[in-house]
């Protein structure tokens, strides 16, 4: 059959004033099958390779998981006064890193940054398989693993009710929504790309799953409708919750009274690190995957991933002017705990946890002023990573050396990770590999829809005109 | 209308059985521009069953069918406010009248209304995301197992490849002639008689 969608670039000179979003010209059909060239092509060597090295540091980080649940959290490192240690701390840096994806699939969808399209898809996916990760220890952290139910306000006849003023429940709430929330999103957003998965798959298997996951969608009139209104609504409903989460995280420690935890810069402390930690992130997948998948080149484009790193570059920047004033109050209130915890944050026995995080936080994200530096991708690659590692130790920073160094001298400590501690959190990056590596491999890494409907020439030339 | 005469009559491919009944007349168009002029033809002959197919949703299409708004952004409000207030009687009634907490002699009551405000932002997000994702998939009549455009071999490989109209023979104005002409009429290609399939 020889039917063709438009592909003429007829409008790509008038719309020169933005970068094309899709490089070389390229048409709808030329994306879907590029996009679609991924799931349905032979699984390349190197996804075996990663998947099998993911695979196993997830065995792993399980294997310790199931150790510290039968045995106790003594397992771990965390003890009196750093209660709060590996645990926490991952907690928050996964959390966190998955609200660069919400970024830019809600917030730049609804202020129409055209320029996000392809990147969103991933980048969702992204924040749905690191709340996963952050998900794991909220509920092993509290020791009893078969007490988490408490925490739901079931009726039960014990007459135990959950406390609702208590950060720490605000957390299960805020969590289990962002998690519900993003999931939708993004299975939601991808329903029309896997009903094309269907419409391709030469397989009885293949076509009865995505037949399945696409729920039956035939992309007609009224479910694009529908389809759109709905993903305009959980694109502001997503705003939203790029605010709120970080908010209630950073409550957890901010509503206590513990030095170096309790201020009220400590949303936006938390979201600014965390759209940054993201931004970091997107671009550690997004540029090997590129260079993996060639056919990706002119989907992806230089010009994309600069974008993002111009996001890295504010968030950096805001975390940066963040640390700066955190020391000036603690300076400014002449409060002696205050000056006190932050003096031994850089002194004291964990200071390198601190010197570390601002030593990268402060200095790679101004690297990215640079259009020479934000346009070499393994440049940026390598960058990104160690934007991550800067942001694991701020995480550790604020949670643990905090808690070092608290009010009475008496009740100050140190904190020292124990095996278990490290294996179970390289097993939450073995986690997110994993679920990324599969996301890769099975369904659309791209939403072709959007795509293609903002390509140049795809849309009636008199819409709303005679109509 | 037997299927044979559907095809020796006005030399109309078939798709799916020619022993079951007639579902609907379909078509194909390269552009959204030629969808969008069959539709007008089609409101014209004062059709109202028939239903537009595009790989990504087309600017105007709705208007040029005459869809009203979606009532989705209604229910997801809907969703919404007993969202709110199911998270406030889950956290009031427990809190203030069956299980009163006083922690350091502070009592949880309706003056310490800020400390229940996170819980009912999320829960009301939540709530409202599940409604709008509900909603989505039932209004568009999803999910279902099959459609009688899946007969149809052009549409059921690659819908991906082309803007299709179906005109459906429940239609009071339906004629094969007078649907198939007006399709050409607007410049379709592959209008097929599209019947349901055999078992």
């Amino acid at each position: 059959m020889s039917a063709t969608l438009p592909t003429e670039p007829d409008l790509q000179g008038s719309a020169s004033l933005r970068p094309p979003q899709v490089l070389n010209g390229r048409g709808p059909l030329w994306v879907t099958d590029a996009v679609c060239s991924i799931v349905e092509g032979k699984t390349p060597l190197w996804w075996y390779a990663a998947i099998a090295l993911s695979g196993s540091l997830a065995a792993a980080g399980g294997a310790c998981i199931l150790y510290m649940i039968c045995t106790g959290v003594g397992v771990w490192g965390s003890n009196s006064p750093a209660f709060w240690a590996w645990d926490i701390t991952n907690f928050i840096f996964w959390v966190s890193m998955a609200h660069a994806g919400s970024f830019i699939s809600a917030v730049l969808f609804l202020t129409r940054q055209k320029w996000s399209l392809s990147v969103s898809r991933a980048a969702e996916a992204m924040t749905v398989f690191a709340i996963v990760c952050a998900g794991v220890y909220p509920a092993i952290h509290i020791g009893r693993v078969w007490y988490v139910w408490f925490l739901a306000p079931i009726p039960n006849n014990f007459g135990m009710w959950p406390n609702f003023s208590s950060p720490l429940l605000w957390d299960v709430f805020a969590v289990t929504s962002y998690l519900t929330v993003s999931s939708l999103f993004w299975f939601a957003g991808m329903v029309p790309d896997l009903a094309v998965l269907r419409d391709r798959a030469t397989t009885r298997v293949r076509k009865f799953c995505y037949g399945i996951a696409s729920l039956g969608w035939l992309g007609t009139a009224r479910q694009w409708r529908h389809y759109e209104m709905m993903y305009v609504v959980l694109a502001g409903l997503t705003s939203v919750l790029v605010v709120t989460v970080t908010t209630i995280v950073a409550s957890d420690c901010a509503t206590s009274v513990i030095p170096g935890w309790h201020a009220t810069i400590f949303p936006f402390y938390f979201m600014v690190g965390a759209v940054y930690s993201g931004s970091a992130t997107v671009l550690t997948l997004l540029i090997p995957l590129r260079a993996l998948y060639p056919q990706l080149k002119d989907l992806i484009t230089p010009a994309q991933l600069e974008k993002v790193g111009m996001l890295l570059l504010m968030m950096g920047s805001c975390v940066g002017y963040v640390y700066v004033i955190e020391l000036f109050n603690a300076w400014y209130s002449s409060n002696v705990f205050e000056r006190g915890a932050f003096w031994e944050r850089f002194t004291g026995t964990a200071s390198w946890y601190a010197i570390t995080c601002l030593s990268i936080n402060l200095t790679i994200p101004q690297l990215f002023w640079f259009k020479r530096v934000r346009t070499c991708l393994p440049l940026v690659f390598v960058l990104a990573i160690l934007c991550n590692v800067g942001m694991w130790f701020e995480r550790f920073m604020i949670v643990t050396t905090s808690l070092l160094h608290d009010f009475l001298p008496s009740a100050w400590g140190n904190f020292h990770p124990s095996i278990v501690d490290i294996v179970t959190a390289v097993g939450t990056v073995g986690i997110f590999f994993t679920l990324f590596l599969l996301f890769i491999r099975f369904v659309p890494i791209m939403s072709m829809n959007e795509l293609k409907a903002s390509l140049p020439g795809t849309q009636p030339h008199h819409s709303g005109g005679k109509h | 209308m037997s299927a044979s005469n559907l095809f020796h009559g006005h030399h109309l491919p078939v798709a799916g059985s020619d022993k079951k009944p007639l579902q609907a007349i379909g078509a194909r168009f390269d552009t959204p521009d030629a969808l969008l002029d069959a539709v007008r033809l089609l409101r014209e002959g004062g059709f109202t069953r028939y239903e537009c197919y595009t790989p990504y949703p087309v600017h105007g299409l709705d208007r040029a069918m005459r869809l009203p708004k979606s009532v989705l952004s209604l229910l997801v409000l809907g969703g919404g406010v007993s969202a709110v207030l199911i998270a406030l009687s889950m956290e009031l009634i427990p809190s203030c009248l069956i299980y009163p907490l006083v922690v350091d002699g502070k009592p949880v009551d309706l003056n310490a209304l800020p400390m229940f405000v996170p819980i009912v932002v999320a829960l009301t997000l939540m709530i409202a995301a599940v409604t709008a994702v509900i909603g989505m998939i039932v209004l568009g009549g999803m999910p279902r197992w099959n459609h009688p455009m899946f007969a149809w071999d052009l549409f059921a490989k690659d819908a991906s490849r082309g803007f299709f109209v179906s005109v459906e023979s429940t239609d009071r104005n339906f004629s094969v002639r007078g649907v198939t002409e007006l399709l050409h009429a607007a410049g379709a290609g592959d209008v097929t008689a599209i019947h349901l399939e055999e078992n």
